[in-house]
C-alpha cells in the first residue's frame, strides 16, 4: 500500500503528469417548462458532456389546447376568436390567412379599404413582434437595457391597434368579406357605419417614424456590441437545405440566404401595390437572423406609411349572408406572419363550420430544427440559438 | 400558377387546380416515390406541413358530412418552392382498420414532428419512423382525440355554449338575407 502522507510520495504524485483524455459521463439537463429564454413553456430534455450539448429532446404539449378540434365544432366567425391566441405577440396576422381562406371558398371579393386596413394592422402585428424578439433576445444572452427601449416603443404600435380594433393583442377584427366597424369611432348604428378613429393617420405617420428610430437604435445598441456579436456571429448556422427539408421559414429562412417572402409569392393581401426590401442574411447564424429582423421592421413600417398615404376609400365590408355558410370545398391559404409562414387548410362541407381546419404555424416547424442546430454547440451558446429562432408556445402547440 | 399546373399534369393526370390550391391524388403504395419525384423533379424542397383528416358518417362532437362518405383516414402534405408561387398538396387514403403507412422522414426530415402529431391526435402508424411515439400528449393517455369518435366529456355534460349564436337573434325573422355590414 502506498502511504499518501509519505513525502516522497507526494512529490512524485505532483510531478505525474495526465495523459490520458478525461472522458466523463453524459448529464441530463432539464431546460423548463418554465425557464424564462423559452418563451412560454417549452422544456429541453439536453445530454451534455461537460460545456457540450450531444442531444437535445424538446418536449412540447404544455400549451396544447386543442384548436383543431375546437374548430370543427365552432363556426367560422367564431373561430376568429380562437385564432387570436394562436401566436399571442401577433394576435391579428393570425386572422388573416383564415379569413381569406374562407372568404376564398365563398368567392366573396374584400372591399380595398378593408384589406388596406388589413395590411396595415398585420405589418403593425410584425413591428410589435419584431420589437419583443429585440427586446427579449438581448436579455437572453444577456443585456437588460434593450427590453425597456423595446417594450415603450412596442407600446406606441399597441395602441394604435388598440385604437382601430379595441384589442392590443386579440383583436378579433376581421369578419368575413372585409372589417368590423372600427371600436375608435364612437357607437355603431348601422346608419352610421364606423371607420378609423380620428387622428389614425397622423399618429401612425409619428409612430412609424418612431419605428425607423428604434430600428436604427438597436442596430446600435444591440448590433454594435462586441460582446453581442462575439455571442451570436458563426453561432447556430443554419444551412437552407436544412431549412427547406423542415419547413423553416420566415425571417429565419430569409437569414440562411433564401430570398422567400410570402407577400410578394401570394396575393393575400395587396402588398404589390407597395415598394419594400426584403432583407436576406448571409451566414445563417443567430446575428443574422436578429439582423434580418431589425431590418424587416423597417420596411414594415416603410409599408405602412405608404398606405397611409394611398389608403382607398370605400367600404370596410362585402355583402354577406347573416348566416355564413361556407360552401363545399378545399383550400389552403398561407400568409407571411411576423415567424414566418402561417396556414390554414380548410376542409368545408358546406355546413357552418369546417369539417377539419389544419393550422399550419410556423413556430412549430422552425423549432423543430431545434436538435439539429443544437448538436455540439456549447451550453451556453443553448440559449442565444434557441432565442434566436423567435417562438412563441402557443404558435407551437397550438 | 397555371403554367407549373400544366407541368403537374404531364405527371399526374388525376391533378386538380382548385380555390387556388392543386391537389393530386395518389394511392398509398405510391406515397413515397410521389414525393420524391415532387421533391426532385418539381423543386418542391420545402415541406410545409402533414395533417390528417378522419372521414366519418358517425361523429360524436361537431356535425356528420353533409353528404356520406366511406370512412377511411385521408392524409395530405404539403409541398412548397420558397423561391416562387408553386405550391402542391398530395393526398392519399389510408383504410381505417389497417392505419398504417410508410414515413417521409428519409425524404423530408420535417415530416418528423408532424408524423408524430398524426400517429397521437389519429392513431396512424408510420413505418421506419425513427422515433414515433407522442408528441402533445402526456404519457399514459389514452384515445386519439382528433378522431371523429372522440367523446369531449365535458361537452356531454353541457352542450357547446356557441351554439345559441348560431340560431339567430330573437329580433331577426329573415336570417339568411344579404344585409349591409
Amino acid at each position: 500500500m502506498v502511504n499518501a502522507l509519505d513525502p516522497q510520495n507526494i512529490k512524485n504524485f505532483s510531478e505525474a503528469s495526465v495523459s490520458v483524455e478525461i472522458e466523463t459521463e453524459d448529464m441530463t439537463l432539464n431546460i423548463g417548462p418554465q425557464h424564462p429564454s423559452t418563451h412560454g413553456v417549452l422544456r429541453l430534455v439536453a445530454k451534455v458532456d461537460g460545456e457540450k450539448v450531444h442531444d437535445v429532446k424538446p418536449v412540447l404539449g404544455y400549451m396544447h389546447r386543442g384548436y383543431e378540434k375546437l374548430a370543427e365544432v365552432r363556426t367560422y366567425p367564431q373561430i376568429t376568436t380562437l385564432v387570436n391566441r394562436i401566436d399571442w405577440v401577433a394576435g391579428f396576422s393570425n386572422e388573416i390567412p383564415f379569413i381569406a381562406g374562407a372568404e376564398r371558398l365563398m368567392e366573396i371579393e374584400v372591399p380595398d379599404r378593408a384589406k388596406y386596413i388589413r395590411l396595415i394592422l398585420t405589418e403593425m402585428a410584425r413591428i410589435s413582434s419584431h420589437f419583443v424578439f429585440n427586446g427579449a433576445y438581448a436579455l437572453e444572452v444577456g443585456a437588460l437595457t434593450p427590453i425597456f427601449y423595446a417594450m415603450e416603443d412596442r407600446e406606441r404600435v399597441l395602441d394604435l391597434i388598440e385604437s382601430v380594433t379595441g384589442g392590443r393583442f386579440h383583436p378579433n377584427f376581421n369578419r368575413i368579406g372585409g372589417v368590423k366597424p372600427a371600436a375608435g369611432a364612437g357607437p355603431t348604428t348601422k346608419k352610421n357605419i364606423q371607420d378609423l378613429p380620428a387622428g389614425f393617420y397622423r399618429d401612425t405617420k409619428i409612430a412609424m417614424q418612431k419605428v425607423i428610430e428604434a430600428a436604427d437604435q438597436f442596430q446600435n445598441l444591440i448590433g454594435g456590441n462586441e460582446v453581442f456579436k462575439k455571442r451570436t456571429k458563426d453561432v447556430g448556422v443554419l444551412t437552407p437545405e436544412i431549412a427547406e427539408a423542415f419547413g423553416v421559414s420566415g425571417p429565419i429562412l430569409r437569414a440562411s440566404g433564401v430570398k422567400s417572402d410570402l407577400r410578394t409569392q401570394t396575393d393575400y393581401l395587396p402588398y404589390d401595390q407597395f415598394e419594400y426590401e426584403i432583407p436576406v442574411g448571409e451566414n445563417g447564424d443567430c446575428y443574422d437572423r436578429w439582423d434580418v429582423r431589425v431590418k424587416e421592421m423597417v420596411e414594415s413600417a416603410k409599408i405602412v406609411l405608404q398606405a397611409i398615404d394611398s389608403m382607398p376609400s370605400g367600404p370596410l365590408q362585402a355583402k354577406v349572408p347573416k348566416v355564413i355558410k361556407v360552401p363545399k370545398g378545399r383550400t389552403y391559404v398561407r400568409a407571411e406572419n411576423p415567424k414566418g409562414e402561417m396556414g390554414y387548410y380548410i376542409i368545408s362541407d358546406g355546413g357552418l363550420g369546417p369539417y377539419r381546419l389544419k393550422v399550419r404555424t410556423a413556430s412549430f416547424s422552425n423549432i423543430s430544427i431545434l436538435p439539429n442546430l443544437l448538436e455540439g454547440a456549447l451550453l451556453p451558446d443553448l440559449i442565444a440559438i434557441m432565442g434566436s429562432l423567435d417562438f412563441v408556445l402557443g404558435d407551437v402547440d397550438r | 400558377m397555371e403554367d407549373f399546373f400544366n407541368n403537374i399534369k404531364e405527371s399526374f393526370t388525376n391533378a386538380v387546380l382548385e380555390f387556388e390550391t392543386i391537389n393530386i391524388k395518389v394511392d398509398s403504395t405510391q406515397w413515397i416515390e410521389t414525393h420524391e419525384q415532387l421533391r426532385d423533379e418539381f423543386n418542391l424542397k420545402f415541406f410545409s406541413w402533414l395533417s390528417a383528416v378522419d372521414w366519418d358518417n358517425d361523429v360524436s362532437v361537431g356535425e356528420a358530412p353533409k353528404e356520406s362518405v366511406t370512412p377511411c383516414f385521408e392524409l395530405i402534405t404539403c409541398l412548397s418552392d420558397v423561391e416562387n408561387t408553386n405550391l402542391i398538396t398530395v393526398s392519399t387514403t389510408i383504410d381505417k382498420s389497417e392505419p398504417h403507412i410508410d414515413s417521409l422522414v428519409e425524404i423530408y426530415e420535417g415530416a418528423n414532428w408532424h408524423e408524430r402529431e398524426a400517429y397521437e391526435m389519429f392513431g396512424i402508424s408510420f413505418a421506419n419512423h425513427p422515433n414515433l411515439e407522442k408528441l402533445y400528449l402526456p404519457d399514459g393517455y389514452e384515445g386519439n382525440p382528433m378522431l371523429k369518435s372522440f367523446e369531449l366529456i365535458s361537452r356531454e355534460v353541457k352542450p357547446w355554449p356557441g351554439d345559441v349564436d348560431v340560431e339567430g337573434m330573437p329580433e331577426d325573422s329573415e336570417s339568411g338575407e344579404p344585409v349591409d355590414g
